[in-house]
């Protein structure tokens, strides 16, 4: 039997093969690592689908691969056993669609993607269900329109119908970009002197397309603003010992992931994604605040999750985990899926505002500068030398306007520089 | 000699090999049939489901005419001609066996009859009673089923001790006849002796008849075996079997005492273990599991690419319309039509016994032990003009649903002629039926179908036989 690539992630559908671990004649058993892919930033391991003994590897390293692509061939396979018995797939989950009325708009309860988890089976006569298997559709996916939600054929006509509409819709966003063809360029500058060339490596190669194709594809607005940092370092000196016997370093940045949290709530469409497909605006209800580390092989962004349940000790101490894991390229495709909202802190290194490149899907990113003394002119005219950080949002035009960027960075300053001491003490 | 040259062989030709060799042929493959029997048919033809029932029908009578009495209707004592009853039950299995021959004739499926021994994944030899066949193939499909499962202890080479196929032989009628296990198998032969006019005791090692029935469907069983069998032991065990001249020496335990006891019969039905021993199976990639079933994939497929396999010997629950089902599974997916899958599909059960025990898809003792939520709707055939008039109101149907959609997981069915019941059952589980569409669809009346019908309106309060609290449908 053939072992494809699975699908790895949201946005994961393709990679470069960096490594292949096994070799023709190996017995290799299900789950069994057989190669690792540069995707997403990261190299994540492949395991295999099903056991058996390798009879042809069907990849070379280096090459370019997506979901579906054939890895390798295995003899005497044992996949994913049958499930034993009769019992007709009951559901696991006692909640089920109702039968929805069999409406022709396009905008029903079909989910495109495939982030989201199937839902029960629905019911379906024994020749339903063999049709579908046989076009390769989910029944969990599709509303019956029968009692119980029971799906007939008329529905797997319906929901194809659907899937051609969403097909040519893709196919409509997929066409701009595509008319922006730039011709490469690989002009010989050892006529104007003496170089050296370096070949790039894989990590390299995806950091240059994603950082075109987001640049290119998104409508970019940067908004700079300065936050008063009198409060967190306040609270930082004052805290940073009992930090350090709790076993995490208190830097400036579990403060800003907080505050921007915050900013985040009362802001939902910064913390959302465009479904070009569905053409829907999904608003997410977690905040998985992805974290730009800078590492000898280049950009790698690591995600913590569930930044709005965790306390400022928690994520400093998560945050120096994860940013040593991406230093050590140990970040697994787990790690670096889902985020909601990147920040790009350049605060340890210098330099004032820069202009980050939003990290698609995500709808704006927050880049950070080093704090300064400057001076600030308070309300009753006088003059201060107070710590002031330089903060920019860039953001996606086509879902945020400038007005709400504006009262955005305003609301997020605000939680900067009046950072409340509760959230800091243990 | 040269060898035979098939694309399709298929070993043993029970309910599952014939119907894999039958639909194999039917698509256009050369297929050769292998049997060890001099008759076609399996166990389920020639030792099992055929003549089980052929002697559960035929004993009935004897049921009937004693129950006729309190109806006013009276006959005088019954007389039994064993020899004429064993040659009517013969009679019909050499009838279908002949029928099996003559439909594989029809559609050119070439049978041999002896023991089939794989050489590699591409040649079978084939011991027949004319020496050595060897034949080469593309496909195999192994379907040698089951036997009796007897324990060494109780093999004491006695006619006396039985399995089930001597005691479908009905060499006489014992006086008293011990039965080892109140399972299906048990049960159903118990039945037919105990109608006959044997004095049946059954030692069961579990605290229920009929392991795998939904206890409220055993009930009635229970309650017959009670009135017609001598005894029902229940946790007991059998310690030790010794001939005793012309009895056997029973030794069983029962509420933590040892009883010593003389049987005129005994019949072992303690389970049935996997055939496929001396199949040359060592000569090919497949694999077995630990208790010898054959492992296979959703597609029948064995761990040997070239090999499938069905029916008992692939391991799960052992009925002939599972085995029929995998053939069809195993043909579809080695001749590359469509893609069947094991597994998406419910498989009735039927126990025998007086009253019939049916059910389909999901039992509330599965429910339970996966913890999926259901609702249950019962109706009590007490309810039921139709079961009055047959004088069998023991009997219950029952709908397992799915508490949100209504959709029937599961059909339960307790009572006279359950088994012919559950096919509603099936059709009901399997098209993703609601209890909404069971109670729209009219049934005809009297008859027993009704309860169906009238479990489904119990679930929303509204049965015109019976009077329960109310329920919203869709």
């Amino acid at each position: 039997m053939d072992v494809r690539l699975p699908k790895i992630g949201d946005n994961a559908d393709s990679g470069t093969v960096v490594s292949i671990l096994v070799k023709a004649g190996d017995t290799i058993t299900a789950g069994q690592t057989i190669i690792e892919l540069e995707m997403e930033k990261a190299v994540a391991p492949i395991p295999s689908s099903a056991g058996g003994k390798v009879t042809e590897i069907k990849v070379t390293e280096g090459q370019k691969i997506s979901v579906g692509t054939v890895l390798l061939t295995l003899e005497g396979a044992t996949a994913a056993a049958a499930p034993a018995g009769g019992t007709p797939a009951p559901a696991a989950k006692p909640t089920r669609r109702a039968p929805v009325a069999v409406a022709d708009d396009d905008d029903d309860d079909l989910p495109l993607d495939d982030g989201g988890e199937d839902g029960p089976v629905p019911g379906a006569s024994p020749y339903v269900r063999k049709v579908a298997r046989e076009l390769g559709l989910k029944l969990s996916r599709i509303s019956g329109s029968e009692s119980g939600g029971r799906v007939v054929l008329t529905d797997l006509a319906r929901y194809i119908s659907k899937l051609e509409k969403a097909v040519a819709r893709a196919g409509r966003y997929a066409e701009e970009p595509k008319g922006l063809v730039f011709a490469p360029v690989g002009t010989d500058f050892s006529v104007f002197g003496p170089v050296t060339s370096e070949p790039l490596s894989q990590l390299r190669k995806v950091i240059a397309s994603r950082m075109t194709e987001n640049s290119v594809s998104l409508p970019h607005v940067t908004q700079f603003d300065d936050a008063d940092m009198t409060q967190i370092e306040t609270l930082r000196k004052k805290y940073k010992a009992d930090y350090e016997k709790a076993g995490a370093k208190l830097t400036p940045t579990p403060f800003i992931i907080k505050a921007l949290v915050s900013a985040l709530k009362l802001h939902p469409k910064f913390n959302s994604s465009l479904n070009e497909v569905a053409e829907t605006l999904v608003l997410k209800h977690y905040y998985h605040i992805g974290i730009a580390v800078d590492t000898d092989a280049g950009l790698l962004v690591p995600v913590l999750k569930d930044a709005d349940k965790k306390s400022l000790l928690e994520i400093a101490k998560e945050l120096s985990a994860i940013a040593e894991k991406a230093r050590d390229r140990k970040l697994g495709p787990d790690d670096m899926k889902g985020g909601t909202f990147t920040i790009s802190n350049q605060g340890a290194i210098g330099g004032g505002h820069f202009t980050p490149i939003i990290n698609k899907p995500e709808a704006a990113i927050l880049g950070i500068g080093k704090t300064a003394l400057k001076p600030v002119v308070l309300k009753d005219g006088k003059i201060e030398a107070r710590p002031l950080m330089p903060v920019t949002i860039s953001y996606d035009h086509r879902i945020i306007d400038g007005g709400s960027a504006a009262r955005f960075t305003v609301d997020l300053v605000k939680a900067l520089s009046e950072f409340p001491e509760a959230d800091v003490k243990l | 000699m040269e060898p035979i040259q098939t694309e399709i062989v298929v070993i043993g030709a029970g309910p599952g090999g014939y119907a894999a060799a039958f639909y194999a042929a039917d698509l256009g493959k050369k297929v050769l049939l292998v049997e060890r029997d001099a008759r076609l048919g399996g166990v389920c033809m020639n030792r099992g489901c055929i003549p089980s029932k052929a002697l559960l029908n035929a004993s009935h009578a004897l049921t009937i005419a004693k129950e006729s009495a309190h109806r006013g209707i009276s006959f005088g004592e019954p007389t039994i001609n064993l020899d004429q009853l064993r040659a009517w039950k013969d009679g019909i299995l050499a009838k279908l066996g002949q029928g099996i021959a003559s439909i594989a004739k029809m559609r050119n499926v070439t049978v041999i009859h002896g023991r089939g021994y794989f050489e590699d994944s591409g040649t079978l030899r084939v011991e027949t009673g004319e020496g050595q066949k060897y034949v080469k193939f593309e496909k195999a499909i192994i379907a040698v089923g089951s036997r009796p499962a007897v324990p060494k202890a109780f093999d004491l080479g006695n006619p006396r001790v039985m399995t089930s196929t001597e005691a479908l032989e009905i060499a006489d009628i014992p006086e008293n006849l011990l039965v080892i296990g109140g399972g299906y198998i048990g049960m159903e032969l118990g039945t037919v002796y105990a109608t006959l006019g044997s004095k049946v005791t059954v030692i069961e090692a579990m605290e229920a008849l009929l392991a795998g029935a939904d206890p409220d469907l055993a009930r009635p069983v229970a309650a017959y075996a009670k009135k017609a069998f001598k005894e029902v032991r229940l946790k007991a065990k059998v310690l030790e079997m010794k001939t005793a001249g012309k009895q056997i020496k029973v030794t069983s335990e029962f509420n933590g005492q040892k009883v010593d006891e003389l049987y005129d019969r005994v019949l072992v039905s303690v389970g049935r273990t996997a055939n496929g021993q001396d199949l040359g199976l060592e000569n090919t990639k497949v694999e077995r599991d630990e208790r010898g079933f054959i492992k296979v994939d959703a597609h029948m497929q064995t761990a040997d690419p070239a090999i499938y396999a069905i029916g008992d010997i692939a391991g799960g629950i052992m009925l002939a319309h599972k085995a029929s089902k995998e053939a069809r599974i195993a043909v579809e997916n080695l001749a590359g039509e469509g893609e069947a899958v094991n597994g998406d599909y419910a498989i009735p059960a039927v126990v025998f016994t007086d009253p019939e025990v049916a059910w389909v898809g999901l039992t509330e003792a599965e429910a339970k032990q996966k913890g999926i939520a259901i609702e249950v709707a019962k109706f009590p055939w007490g309810a039921s003009g139709r079961a009055l008039t047959y004088d069998r109101t023991d009997g219950l149907t029952k709908l397992i649903l799915e508490p949100e959609t209504h959709r029937i997981l599961g059909v339960g069915i307790v009572g006279h002629g359950a088994g012919e019941l559950i096919g509603e059952g099936a059709v009901a589980v399997e098209m993703g039926a609601t209890a909404e569409d069971l109670a729209a669809i009219v049934h005809p009346h009297p008859t027993l179908s009704e309860t169906i019908m009238e479990s489904a309106e119990v679930f929303f309060g509204h049965a015109t036989h019976v009077f329960t609290k109310k329920k919203a449908a869709h």
